[in-house]
């Protein structure tokens, strides 16, 4: 038995601790933002954050992160919410910054490693408000286990999206 | 431990709003009264299709008006993320109605009950005149004879605005005139439901003049974008079904290979899991997924197979291609546009060139591996759930595989990872071993395909070459051009699963397969330089690699990938011509100017030259070098028409002449569509496109032994990082004169390669004539 704290609600997982956590999210808590794309941390279509921190959870065993504070993208509009401190009925019908930006960018193609995309450019502009150009590319570059692949090639529209996200954000809402 | 059976249908039923309204909506039902051809002529009408749960001829398949002004669309097309059903088939049937964009509130996409033609996720605009056009149109028509009726007006008396229609000083919306209607019309359709190409609307009705559009041009968002952003679509992933197992396939160790004998199953470990074996489908099946993924993996590590060496292997794949492969059984195919004598003038020019390109297998690699639900049910029906651009045809391929008929069979689309072509005839992968492993344990199965597995076990696009030989007259003009093409046949839709479980499939791609996956190398790239006075192109076709040896017939499978058969002869081509201007002396892009005839070939030439800041000068560039560390300079151009669309690229590059290694800084790329029907969707697949392009040109290589393909993940099979981006400038033109809307999705990616070799060319003097410009390649180049 394994206690998960995801996205902040807790969950008893009876998942073996080996399994890797996508599948515990994916299939157990039906958590559908995370997908399958490599399952060798080599793309970032997983991509999760724990503790504030990207991590991929194709390769994460679930029990290595019991307890700790897992958000995946269905948990960004809440995430967004308790740090504005936004009143509930305002917090339902928010999303994130980040997601709204890749909305008004229309970033995604297909969209199945915008997941990753998404959490990615949440932890950036968590530590970074303001990133450079340079800054975004090396935060999809080289700041994770690999970079964060995709392969519609929509990477303009995410640097794009992210430019855009940061201003929603300093904006507050 | 948290169960599916907790949130029973959850992932099927209440997210997806798009299936629900078809049943609120399906109570509706339009009917028109407009005499077919066949009715005219006193006979029913004889649509050449199977039985669909939707009858094609009937417009109201297509098309719904619901007495609330809303509008519902059909289309057998499903999503990759190009986002037209969202988008332009909205665009294009608001005006053909004259309904705001916002009343077609549905789109219906995709699922072989739910939608009446078939084909696949290619061609969406269908040269201006895409299915979805003409049902509007038709439909159209037919609310006008309804209004005139009802409100005692001539048709030709009626306007219509915003759905309502107007005439006589009277008015009425669309909603009241098709309230309580029975009235019945027939929308004359032709083609084969299963087959690559689905139906196709025939007929010419009147369609509006393109100075009436008021919806097409504009950048209205992609609904779906919004759903996936927030978490709230349904993906095929997600598709979970009460009882359902997960599977994992254990694929032979060679792509020839036949089972010796497979692993035991250790039951200790794996209580729950079964094995099960069909011919030389091996597959672990359990409850849960991880276990089914470590089952496989204990498995596999016991299964015999026999070892097998086919292949001739990277290192000698251009020296099989030329010498060994059969290119004698395929009749050659000439393009429609060859002309003149070629062979006197060659043989007498004082400049020319002769040489030979080479572009090596690619693969579709989507972000995420293929996979599928399948539940066959007790009465021998089978639903599928799947991500795939052809899902009518897949439906005839499990029928021919099950030896049931294709009305036994129902395929359901759900979005997921783009997978650019491979499923276009029909199946991804996973779909057959999902049915055939459901079939085996009599409960619906998941297979995911792993990392490897959609690495090695799917198809690629073909590897090609070609000799081009052309001569430059006394005033610098091409007086002649000749290319033979030489590929392996580069579409195989046979389900890998019914191969390797020795069940009826459509047969390995032979000189009389039908259509697309024949072994004759087809004419893709329409020329573009008219005034060349003599000319002749060739296509030679052969087997694919490996399937005469592999004795279960496979080898290195071939699927068409973006821009399929035209990049493979585009890239000589366009880089052939960049040389020719350099044999001339000429500007590279003057050079295609003052040999191309069609105005907007020269236009968007115009135009990249424009924007790119391009300097007007022969190449290569008087401080090229090939050696030195410091980074040097180049720039390149290339040109295709495809689909209706114009395209020119130029791409400017940095070389590391001491590493070989190629970053593109600039790549200006300018389409002419026609008209834009949705200019930020274009400009963000075009921009997509161009990034792909610089993974074909620079890194991508399926590589491969005497036994199979060993790029088995990204570290192997690397594709564009952020990092890898240029600055990207896209020039849209639009063109409305032209009166039609030409694809938007290809060619981008096919683009860059010439361009970019041009570019270092120009850049060091050095020409290279092989993809991908691997920075190892580079060097071996760099040193001649």
């Amino acid at each position: 038995m394994v206690t998960l704290n995801v996205n902040g609600i807790r969950h008893e997982v009876q998942a073996p601790d080996d399994t890797p956590l996508l599948y515990v999210l994916r299939n157990d808590l039906q958590l559908i933002g995370p997908q399958f794309g490599c399952g060798l941390a080599q793309c970032g279509a997983c991509a999760v954050l724990v503790d504030g921190k990207e991590a991929r959870s194709c390769v994460t065993p679930v029990a290595s992160v019991a307890n700790q504070e897992i958000t995946t993208l269905e948990g960004l509009p809440a995430r967004w919410a308790k740090q504005k401190g936004l009143s509930t009925p305002e917090a339902k019908s928010t999303l994130h910054p980040v997601q709204q930006a890749w909305i008004e960018e229309q970033t995604p193609q297909c969209g199945f490693c915008q997941n990753g995309m998404m959490i990615k450019a949440t932890e950036l502009l968590e530590s970074n408000p303001h990133p450079t150009l340079a800054q975004i590319k090396e935060a999809f570059t080289t700041s994770g286990p690999s970079p964060n692949l995709c392969r519609c090639g929509t990477y303009l529209a995410i640097i794009e999206a992210v430019q855009h996200a940061a201003t929603i954000m300093a904006k507050g809402r | 431990m948290a169960t599916m059976s907790e949130k029973p249908g959850k992932l099927l039923g209440p997210t997806l709003s798009r299936r629900q309204f078809v049943k609120a909506g399906g109570a509706l039902v339009v009917g028109f009264s407009l005499i077919g051809p066949d009715v005219l002529n006193g006979d029913s009408p004889k649509p050449a299709t199977l039985k669909n749960s939707l009858d094609p001829t009937l417009p109201s398949s297509w098309i719904e008006i619901h007495p609330d002004n809303t509008v519902l669309i059909r289309t057998g097309k499903s999503d990759f993320g190009q986002g037209t059903t969202f988008t332009a088939y909205r665009q294009i049937v608001a005006d053909e109605l004259s309904v705001p964009f916002e009343a077609i509130t549905t789109v219906v996409a995709g699922d072989t009950d739910l939608t009446p033609d078939g084909s696949g996720a290619f061609d969406f605009l269908g040269h201006g005149t895409p299915n979805i056009r003409k049902a509007a149109a038709y439909t159209y028509q037919a609310l006008l004879d309804l209004a005139s009726e009802k409100l005692g007006v001539p048709k030709d008396k009626l306007s219509v605005k915003d759905g309502i229609v107007s005439g006589g000083g009277k008015s009425i919306s669309y909603g009241d005139l098709v309230k309580n209607q029975q009235l019945k019309l027939t929308i004359p359709v032709k083609g084969e439901l299963t087959s690559i190409f689905g139906l196709t609307i025939e007929g010419d009705p009147p369609m509006k003049p393109v100075r009436d559009y008021t919806v097409i041009g504009k950048s209205f968002k992609n609904s779906i974008i919004s759903s996936k952003v927030a978490a709230r679509e349904t993906w095929a992933t997600d598709v979970r079904l009460p009882g359902m197992l997960h599977a994992r396939v254990v694929h032979p160790k060679t792509l020839g290979s036949t089972l010796v004998s497979a692993g035991v199953l250790d039951k200790t470990k794996f209580p729950n899991s079964q094995l099960i074996v069909k011919g030389n489908l091996v597959a672990a099946v359990a409850p849960t997924e991880w276990e089914a993924i470590q089952a496989a993996d204990q498995v596999a590590s016991g299964t015999k197979w026999t070892e097998w060496k086919g292949l001739p292997g990277n290192a000698k794949l251009y020296q099989h291609l030329r010498e060994e492969a059969d290119w004698t059984s395929a009749p050659v195919e000439k393009s429609k546009d060859s002309k003149g004598n070629v062979e006197p003038v060659l043989a007498s020019a004082n400049k020319k060139l002769s040489a030979t390109y080479q572009l090596s297998y690619m693969k579709h690699a989507p972000i995420g591996p293929t996979m599928a639900v399948a539940d066959v049910k007790p009465d021998g029906t089978v639903h599928i759930y799947t991500h795939n651009q052809n899902l009518q045809a897949l439906r005839g391929e499990i029928a021919m595989m099950l030896r049931t008929t294709p009305d036994h069979v129902i395929v359901h689309s759900y979005p997921g990872p783009g997978h650019y072509g491979r499923s276009n005839g029909g199946n991804a992968g996973a779909e057959d071993e999902a049915v055939l492993l459901s079939q085996a344990v009599g409960k619906p199965v998941r297979v995911q395909w792993m990392r490897a597995d959609d690495m090695q076990w799917s198809t690629q696009s073909a590897a090609a070459f070609s000799d081009v030989h052309l001569a430059i007259d006394e005033k610098g003009k091409m007086a002649a051009y000749q290319v033979d093409h030489y590929m392996p046949a580069m579409q195989d839709d046979r389900p890998i699963g019914a191969v390797l479980a020795g069940l009826p499939t459509m047969p390995a791609p032979e000189v009389h397969s039908d259509g697309v996956t024949s072994t004759v190398n087809s004419m893709e790239d329409p020329w573009v330089y008219a005034p060349v006075p003599n000319l002749l192109e060739r296509g030679h076709g052969t087997f694919q690699v490996g399937q005469k040896a592999s004795p279960i017939a496979v080898g290195l499978r071939d699927h068409s990938m973006r821009t399929p058969g035209q990049f493979q002869q585009n890239y000589p081509r366009e880089l052939a011509i960049s040389e020719a201007a350099a044999l001339a002396g000429a500007d590279a892009i003057q050079f295609r100017i003052d040999h191309a005839s069609e105005e907007r070939a020269i236009g968007v030439l115009k135009a990249v030259r424009d924007a790119s800041g391009w300097d007007t000068r022969s190449s290569p560039r008087a401080e090229a070098v090939s050696t030195g560390s410091t980074p040097v300079r180049g720039r390149g151009v290339s040109l295709m028409l495809r689909s209706g669309t114009y395209w020119a690229c130029v791409c400017q590059i940095a070389v590391t002449t001491s590493t070989g290694a190629i970053v593109v800084e600039k790549y200006t790329i300018a389409v002419d569509p026609g008209i834009v029907v949705n200019p930020v969707q274009l400009k963000r697949s075009v921009e997509g496109g161009a990034v792909m392009g610089i993974g074909h040109a620079l890194f991508e290589e399926v590589m491969f032994d005497e036994s199979g393909i060993t790029t088995d993940d990204w570290a192997s099979y690397p594709i564009p990082t952020m990092s890898d981006i240029p600055e990207i400038k896209v020039v849209l033109l639009n063109n409305p004169k032209v009166g039609a809307y030409g694809g938007g999705s290809e060619a981008a990616n096919a683009l860059a390669a010439p361009a970019i070799a041009a570019a270092l060319y120009d850049a060091t003097g050095k020409i290279m004539r092989r993809l991908p410009m691997k920075p190892a390649y580079v060097q071996a180049v760099l040193k001649t």
